[in-house]
């Protein structure tokens, strides 16, 4: 009964479902047989400011760039989402397809914990979940009974303040002496006094804010890399070709803020990222620096990967630049 | 551990298979461990105030027992309500006393002192699940001795398993020591009808709250977040859907409660009766969260003189019983005001009744209960709001909103709403597990096959947990 249930609920309930609730799926299906290159991306891909003449995506960039070599590049994305959803998603790329590459953004902020004990997480794994490979109404039984990380919003929090209280910004392995060893004595401090020591509370709030999302030292034993290593496996398995785009950060306004110690830490999780995925095989385009802050449009609220169209198209040259030697040599 | 999660499919029937397994005699110990276990898995740390309230009522209950000094047991007596309501007011309504904090804070506090800091955590943000429940059966066990109805129980283990029994132990039924302390201690065998009728009841308990509740409850969510963005019809149908939604996620909750322990052969008491179909306030209340409203008219009503007073004490202690009973919901003004309602509705009813009386036609009969449906789905107002401070722009917005927010229904959802409702006349003073048992066989598996279907493909995905595990 149960497989005669799987059966009428992939063809007729099914659909809905994801397009609800895990939309990303329902995009893979719908592109997957007309790409190359699929691009993986959240919400960087396809914000755009209100002064840009040309409104594409970075996806769209990339495609008009990789034209002339007949690659096919389309988007598969959602905001908000991170890596930890692209991972069931790129594990049922159909082999029959033509899909030979996927892009797949690298956000920095996304490693921090900002991100991961973030408040929309349950609903984010939930919608991992809905997306899993596998029967389609065993995955829907298992959303239904809460078979995912559904911690609290509150309960993240906490998590949250105790990895910025407790957790040391250097790794051991780091030889160097760091004047802040947490997140919160970092933002204890007083910044932007004027002549009277009265701060100035914007650009120290922007600061903090800087703090809080790339404050973090990156290892192995991060969620966001375990998923990127999945991503690797599954790479190999499928034979695609692996593009890793680190989305650039606002680097320059960092350093303003803050000085040399933030861009130092950005600048070794960096690292980190491009010594492990190259050795792992795959191609890591580093944009980290490459969009100046003019181009950054939150840049006077909060710190995100969202781009005018000078920026979007800045990514989308490197990557295209990556995708273009990468199939040329096939 | 939720009932509606893949831990506890696994759990129940291991504990069912142990429990038939294992001599009679060391039962007691599994069902504890289990429970104990059921729990733990939610929160570890606050299984030590069950044990607290289990110690606690135990040595008082034995010292009760022997005592026959009449200031010395209102003191031993004393001493089981202070700890009991002590701990409720401290986990529950302590807040309501203290500034208010931001969460923020209290996480920063609780990594800088993590003890008091997991305590500040329960008093302002997540206060230990079914403490209410708990305390209220433990309380009734001391009640009944001092009343001298029972003898106390002489075995630690089994008193405990009696504050802990995991089927009802976060949500109820509230059950009395006299009921299910015999049934816990009786060596049951696996019955074919029992377990038959289990799977009816936790069939349907599931089909009720995933399917009708936790598919109303986004847009019970939405419309209470924003009421004044919705039109109106859309309003209406949000605000009367949080009554049903409220019936089908409690209802559920006990169905599969009653399932679960019938696996084991032990029988709960019935929560709910059709409370909707109530054609007074009184038959709402006696349909409604029966054990919570006996257990208020046995250990308050009753002790406060009755219906045996003069008129003005009886106004009082109707208005006190209904008040307490909703304060006992939460720590919320609103809370308050709902128990309020609803007392004075009662008075009103029966003041009505002793003044005029109607003939009992169809037409007063079905008066009623618009009357009676209407009243209850709007005092829920109070009971669903999140502060008192927006039940005035909620009762606006329903006569005034210009809103173009609307709800739509999927037809699936109209489906189940239908079933669910014609059942729910059906079973009119019945029960599914006996209804059904009872219906030819094509028919009862066709049910069967329709719940399932209903509950794998049509389940809603809101993550909402059962709306009484905060109380």
């Amino acid at each position: 009964m149960m497989a005669l249930f799987n059966v009428v609920y992939k063809q007729f309930v099914w659909p809905n479902d994801l397009d609800e609730h895990a939309s990303l799926l329902t995009m893979l299906h719908e592109n997957q047989h007309r790409s190359d290159v699929l691009y993986f991306a959240e919400s960087s891909n396809f914000t755009t400011h209100i002064d840009d003449s040309l409104k594409l995506r970075i996806s769209d960039f990339i495609d008009l760039y990789c034209e002339e070599d007949s690659i096919d590049v389309r988007p598969v994305e959602h905001a908000g989402y991170h890596v930890g959803q692209y991972v069931p998603v790129i594990a049922q790329i159909d082999p029959e397809s033509p899909v030979q590459t996927v892009v797949v953004t690298m956000n920095l902020r996304t490693f921090g914990q900002d991100v991961i004990y973030g408040p929309n997480e349950a609903s984010l794994q939930k919608a991992t979940r809905l997306a899993q490979p596998g029967l389609p109404l065993v995955n829907r039984v298992l959303t239904t009974l809460n078979f995912y990380d559904n911690r609290s919003a509150h309960e993240r929090d906490l998590l949250k303040w105790k990895s910025w209280i407790k957790d040391s910004l250097i790794s051991d392995t780091d030889s160097v002496t760091f004047p802040y060893p947490t997140i919160r004595t970092w933002c204890e401090v007083p910044k932007f006094p004027d002549s009277s020591g009265i701060e100035n509370m914007p650009y120290r709030i922007l600061a903090d804010q800087n703090i809080k999302v790339y404050g973090f030292h990156l290892d192995e034993s991060n969620p966001m890399v375990k998923s990127f290593d999945q991503i690797i496996t599954i790479g190999k398995e499928k034979n695609l070709n692996l593009i890793f785009n680190i989305l650039a950060e606002n680097v320059d306004q960092a350093d303003s803020l803050l000085g040399n110690n933030l861009v130092w830490l950005m600048r070794r999780n960096r690292d980190f990222l491009v010594d492990r995925y190259h050795n792992k095989g795959a191609i890591v385009v580093d944009n980290l620096e490459a969009v100046a802050n003019q181009h950054f449009t939150d840049r006077r609220v909060f710190p995100t990967e969202h781009y005018d169209q000078t920026g979007r198209s800045i990514i989308a040259m490197n990557v295209a630049q990556a995708i273009k030697e990468l199939h040329s040599k096939k | 551990m939720l009932f509606n999660s893949v831990a506890f499919l696994i759990f129940l029937p291991v504990v069912v298979i142990l429990y038939y397994l294992i001599p009679g005699r060391y039962r007691w110990a599994l069902l504890l461990a289990a429970s104990y276990f059921f729990y733990g898995s939610w929160k570890i740390e606050f299984l030590s105030l069950i044990v607290f309230s289990t110690l606690v009522d135990f040595q008082v209950g034995k010292w009760l027992y022997k005592q026959t000094n009449t200031l010395y047991r209102r003191i031993l007596l004393g001493a089981s309500l202070a700890s009991n309501i002590g701990l409720l007011f401290i986990f529950k309504y302590l807040k309501l006393f203290l500034p208010a904090k931001d969460a923020m804070i209290v996480n920063i506090y609780t990594v800088d002192h993590p003890i008091i800091g997991l305590v500040a955590q329960a008093v302002y943000f997540s206060i230990p699940v079914g403490i209410s429940f708990y305390t209220f059966q433990t309380l009734s066990y001391t009640l009944d001795i001092f009343n001298k109805r029972i003898e106390p129980e002489t075995h630690l283990g089994k008193f405990a398993l009696f504050v802990t029994f995991f089927p009802q132990l976060v949500a109820g039924p509230i059950e009395r020591f006299s009921r299910l302390m015999p049934q816990l201690k009786a060596n049951h065998l696996p019955v074919y009808e029992n377990f038959s009728n289990a799977f009816r009841l936790i069939l349907y308990g599931f089909f009720v709250k995933l399917c009708i509740a936790d598919n109303l409850s986004p847009m019970v969510d939405a419309v209470y977040a924003n009421p004044s963005g919705f039109g109106t019809g859309s309003l209406w149908f949000g605000t009367f859907a949080f009554g049903l939604q409220i019936y089908a996620d409690f209802a559920g909750y006990t169905l599969i409660a009653q399932g679960a322990a019938l696996c084991l052969g032990i029988k709960l008491m019935d929560n709910f009766k059709t409370p909707y179909l109530s054609t007074s306030i009184g038959e709402f209340w006696s349909r409604w969260h029966i054990s919570l409203s006996t257990w208020f008219r046995d250990y308050v009503y009753i002790p406060l003189g009755g219906n045996r007073v003069r008129v003005g004490r009886w106004v009082i202690n109707i208005l006190l019983v209904f008040v307490i009973s909703g304060f006992w919901h939460g720590a919320n003004y609103t809370f308050l005001i709902w128990g309020g309602i609803h007392g004075g509705l009662y008075l009103v009813e029966r003041m009505f009744k002793g003044l005029v009386t109607l003939p009992s036609t169809r037409l007063t009969r079905l008066a009623g209960w618009a009357f009676i449906f209407a009243a209850v789905h709007l005092a829920w107002v109070f009971f669903r709001i999140e502060h008192i401070d927006m039940v005035g722009d909620h009762f606006a917005a329903l006569f005034t909103t210009t809103g173009v927010q609307s709800i739509t229904l999927k037809p699936e959802l109209i489906v189940m709403l239908l079933v669910f409702i014609v059942s729910d006349v059906v079973l009119y003073n019945g029960r599914i597990d006996h209804w059904l048992g009872n219906r030819p066989k094509l028919l009862r598996w066709s049910m069967y096959g329709v719940m399932l279907w209903c509950i794998t493909a049509w389940a809603g995905m809101a993550n909402h947990p059962f709306i009484y595990f905060q109380f």
